[in-house]
């Protein structure tokens, strides 16, 4: 751990954030100086900022707790991971909840102005050009969150001491931007604003090997795939009048295939279709076709990436 | 129980994984494939039913 050399230190004192060039191959530390303190974050690609950090995403991967050994993914359709948590001390961050914004604290509170996220992501990404409505949902570090029985997600104070850290590990070039939470009426920082340490590494050849290998896949598609590339510069919508429209793999065409089944066969679909499909035996037998497919076939590794499996 | 025909209806993409499991050597035929997976989901199902 030591072997690592510190790059660049920075303390974000409360009300800030700071957007940071990351390059691959570097680490950013985001650690407690007086603890408790949550952390929201934002990030992306340093040379295409259409690519950005996707809470979505890593949530579907990783859960709703991404920690220690998690991918930050970027959007559809770039879907790559940004970043790779190589280190957490707590264990506890939150992708389900957005940043706090000034709505918030006007609707519920009654401020005029007050720190939140949105606005301090806002004024720190605005040192590379990016405009308010480029801030997109945070990754939320030591924030402590639950999701109820009845699907609601609850916040509940956090346990992070001085010196705890998470560690970031750049797969790619990014604009890393963290800042720290706003929110001192609330539970998320257990009611008070405290300053955040930040410093980069240069990351050791161990560190490198530590996150694991994730696919290259056709679907990871950037600008150069897109039928329309070019970045929209103003702001109303009218329509294209030359556009055809080109989904894909359409027009879905059917075909029907016949199943002859034994008596014995017969007897198994009775025994084990589902009931939902009532008459339907087509699609009662499609739904056993590729659910036994998802069973035997469909894997994911644990970088969250599908893996073809082979019959 | 008598011998009994079904119609599955799937989709060009649906059609395309079925074909590359019978290419794979899973089944010989695209209606083998789906009495295969219909055999092996029973066996399945029965074998979670003794379990209990
Ligand atoms: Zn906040």
């Amino acid at each position: 751990m030591s072997a690592r050399s510190v790059l660049f230190e920075w303390t974000m004192q409360p009300g800030t954030g700071k957007a940071i060039e990351l390059r691959a191959g570097r680490i950013l530390r985001i650690e407690q100086v007086e603890g408790r303190q949550c952390v929201d974050f934002n990030c992306f690609n340093l040379h295409d900022y259409k690519e950005y950090m996707h809470c979505g995403r890593t949530r579907t991967v990783h859960g709703f707790n991404p920690s220690k050994g998690s991918f930050l993914w970027s959007a559809p359709p770039r879907e790559r991971p940004l970043l790779y948590i190589l280190e957490d001390t707590v264990g506890r961050n939150d992708v389900l909840f957005p940043r706090c914004s000034a709505y918030l604290y006007e609707s519920a509170y009654g401020f005029d102005a007050h720190t939140n996220c949105q606005d301090i992501q806002a004024e720190a990404q605005r040192e590379y050009g990016l405009t308010p409505d480029d801030v997109h949902d945070s990754f939320n570090l030591f924030m402590c969150t639950e999701v109820t029985l009845d699907g609601r997600a609850t916040i509940t104070r956090q346990e992070s001491r001085p010196g705890d850290f998470v560690d970031l590990l750049a797969l790619v070039d990014v604009l890393a931007v963290p800042n720290v939470c706003g929110a001192d009426v609330m539970r998320t920082s257990n009611f008070a604003l405290k300053p955040i340490k930040l410093t980069v590494f240069q990351a050791s050849e161990a560190d490198m090997a530590a996150a694991p290998k994730t696919p290259i896949l056709k679907s990871q598609r950037t600008p150069q795939d897109f039928r329309n590339a070019t970045i929209k510069s103003d702001r109303a919508l009218v329509r294209d009048h030359t556009y055809v429209a080109e989904f894909v793999n359409t027009p879905i065409l059917v075909e029907d295939v016949v199943v002859t089944l034994s008596a014995d066969e017969a007897a198994m679909f009775e025994a084990i279709r589902l009931p939902s499909y009532e008459a339907d035996d087509g699609a009662a037998l499609r739904d056993i076709l590729f659910t036994w497919w998802e069973e035997n076939f469909l894997g994911a590794t644990e970088s969250g990436a599908p893996a073809i499996g082979s019959p | 129980m008598a011998e009994r025909t079904v119609i599955v209806r799937l989709n060009q993409q649906q059609i395309e994984l079925v074909d590359r499991a019978v290419a794979r050597g899973a089944a010989a035929d695209r209606a083998a494939l789906i009495r295969r997976a219909l055999r092996e989901q029973a066996a399945k199902s029965s074998r979670r039913g003794e379990a209990r």
